[in-house]
């Protein structure tokens, strides 16, 4: 006689396909989502590592960020961090799309030029970082020494607080722009030559068929550039904690680099908090206005 | 009348060739130009990387090395523990790549084949995660591994990052492509859950799978945020980390020893370069295949 089974075989089945992402499910409970709640507690007391107790303060640490000695921090970090953040989206997809017009040909001389301008993006920030140092040194550097011997005054590129930000946005950008050169690249590719010949029929000169064609065709990756890109430079960090550690000034005091400035040199994690849920609610409505935009605006061949 | 035309025929030829030879010229100086200036500070890296003491300080540099002196590498290891940071570099990788495989596969799995309850809303916890950053939430983080006991080791190093909601999601969609009747056809044939994983979705899918690896492998490699966050002493230290703070080794004499530090630097990047070079024609993909979505 056949044993009745205790379960159904479906339920079976369903059990272990949720068994196959629980790991995940709970890794994600336990190291992003709690956290986040952690955090907007944190933001209620008076969390400061050299104590052994904390107490809630309620809105105390609000107050500051919002109405307080806070407030010209946070005002800082936002506009540094919105300057970097314009340099780094300028850089890749105008730096991006001009180096891949340049290297737009496909032989083997190209190929190895392209995979040179790309392989800065594989060089760990902090080598890259330490060779900028280097260039960029104001009495030692090569770049002043180039500088110097056109006639004109040598530069103090990391102590200057209106170089410093455009020093890290040298070394950001030389990562990126290959990057974004390849992206477009391979966007180029897959528009289809029937668009540029009927363009070229009707008379259209090479300057307009690129506006009028490459431009447009290219708007979807434009548009997956300008996002990640955009996200991922709101979170500079190591950049700046190599070249200039915020300094002079303030002048590079990044949103991410205040936050680790409190938490891990001042310890104070109650402020910190403060400035990372505000830090989060900017990147949440980055992406849902640039998803917007997204819906609205961008050209896809269909 | 027929010759004048033939000759203004030939003569408009002419012109557009020449008009490409031009373009053509200028295109390959502009992008030999590009080339250069890129490279130099690869360039400049590796020529300060064996240049004496007297000749980096030269107040008029020498683009070309005038002697190699390749004992700056090896006094690199004499200065600091580098041999220590390259460990444990090569420790905390492996441990997140192979976590993030394991967990990847699975997930992704389950996420495109399986069938359960709630299975969309299970996703969409995934992919929600993809927009809360390290950045933005390591202060709890690092909170509980000290409480845990993790700082300075490397489950503390591995376990925030073992991981990826992103591998999950390319795996996924890289899963979903793939017919239901292959796995349909290896269960009647008796193959389990990682049957199936293993020995028909996994070699399906070998070159998505390698890509979103490699990228993996790089992210680890030069991880540095949280590295510092949660190894800030010698014993765990990572390369990156551990490279930044050789400038500070020095005691303001940083540029004294540009030539170690530059040598330094060369040794933290010649496996992912060397990988590059090899798997050029992956590591773009892993991009773009990113980009398509």
């Amino acid at each position: 006689m056949e044993k009745k089974p205790f379960l159904k075989p479906r339920t079976v089945s369903a059990v272990k396909d949720f068994v196959c992402v629980l790991p995940a499910l709970v890794f994600l409970a336990i190291f992003t989502y709690y956290p986040i709640c952690k955090l907007i507690q944190i933001s209620f007391t008076d969390w400061n590592l050299l104590n052994d107790r904390w107490s809630y303060v309620g809105l105390k640490n609000w107050i500051w960020l919002f109405n307080g000695s806070g407030t010209k921090h946070l005002l800082n970090s936002l506009k540094v961090t919105i300057l970097y953040s314009i340099g780094e989206l300028t850089i890749t997809l105008v730096g991006g799309l001009i180096f891949a017009l340049i290297f737009n040909r496909m032989n083997a001389a190209f190929s190895f030029m392209r995979a040179v301008v790309f392989v800065p993006k594989y060089v760990a920030m902090s080598s890259a970082a330490v060779v900028f140092l280097w260039i960029l040194n104001t009495d030692n550097g090569i770049l002043n020494y180039f500088i110097t011997s056109l006639g004109l005054p040598a530069v103090d590129w990391l102590g200057n607080r209106n170089t410093a930000l455009l020093s890290v946005l040298l070394l950001t950008g030389w990562r990126a722009v290959g990057y974004g050169m390849m992206i477009y690249l391979s966007a180029m590719i897959g528009i289809s030559k029937d668009y540029y010949e009927a363009a070229a029929l009707d008379g259209a000169t090479a300057v307009q068929r690129f506006w009028k064609i490459t431009i447009p065709m290219l708007s979807p990756t434009t548009l997956f550039l300008f996002v990640t890109t955009f996200i991922s430079s709101m979170k500079v960090f190591q950049s700046v904690d190599i070249l200039t550690r915020g300094g002079p000034y303030r002048s590079t005091e990044v949103f991410v680099y205040k936050i680790y400035l409190y938490a891990m040199e001042d310890f104070r994690m109650d402020r910190a908090s403060v400035i990372a849920i505000a830090f989060f609610v900017l990147l949440l409505a980055i992406t849902a206005s640039t998803f917007k935009i997204s819906n609205s605006s961008v050209h896809y061949d269909s | 009348m027929s010759g004048t035309n033939a000759n203004s025929h030939l003569e408009r030829e002419l012109a557009a060739k020449r008009k490409k030879k031009i373009v053509k010229t200028v295109q390959y100086t502009l992008a030999i130009i590009v080339t250069l200036i890129v490279m130099f500070p690869l360039y400049w890296m590796l020529s300060s990387s064996v240049k004496s003491q007297e000749e980096i300080l030269l107040l008029k540099p020498t683009l070309w090395p005038k002697e190699i002196h390749l004992e700056n590498y090896a006094n690199v290891f004499n200065r600091i523990n580098f041999g220590k940071y390259y460990y444990n570099t090569i420790v905390m990788t492996a441990g997140i790549l192979i976590s993030q495989i394991i967990t990847g596969v699975f997930a992704a799995y389950g996420f495109s084949k399986g069938k359960f309850k709630g299975q969309n809303l299970c996703f969409m916890i995934v992919l929600g995660a993809l927009m809360i950053p390290i950045q933005v939430t390591f202060i709890p983080i690092y909170i509980m591994c000290a409480n845990w006991g993790l700082s300075d080791t490397f489950l503390g190093l591995i376990l925030p990052e073992c991981i990826s909601p992103y591998y999950i999601f390319m795996l996924r969609q890289t899963f979903m492509a793939i017919d239901d009747s292959y796995i349909d056809a290896a269960k009647v044939d008796g193959l389990g859950r990682v049957g199936v994983i293993t020995k028909i979705l996994t070699p399906m899918c070998k070159s998505t799978l390698f890509t979103t690896t490699l990228v993996t492998f790089t992210n680890g490699w030069n991880s540095y945020f949280w590295p510092k966050i949660i190894a800030k002493n010698e014993q765990r230290r990572v390369l990156t980390v551990g490279l930044a703070q050789l400038k500070n080794t020095f005691a303001g004499q940083a540029t004294m020893n540009n030539h170690e530090i530059m040598a330094g630097a060369v040794m933290a990047i010649f496996p992912v370069v060397i990988l590059f070079f090899v798997f050029q024609k992956y590591m773009l993909t892993g991009y773009s295949k990113a980009a398509m979505k």
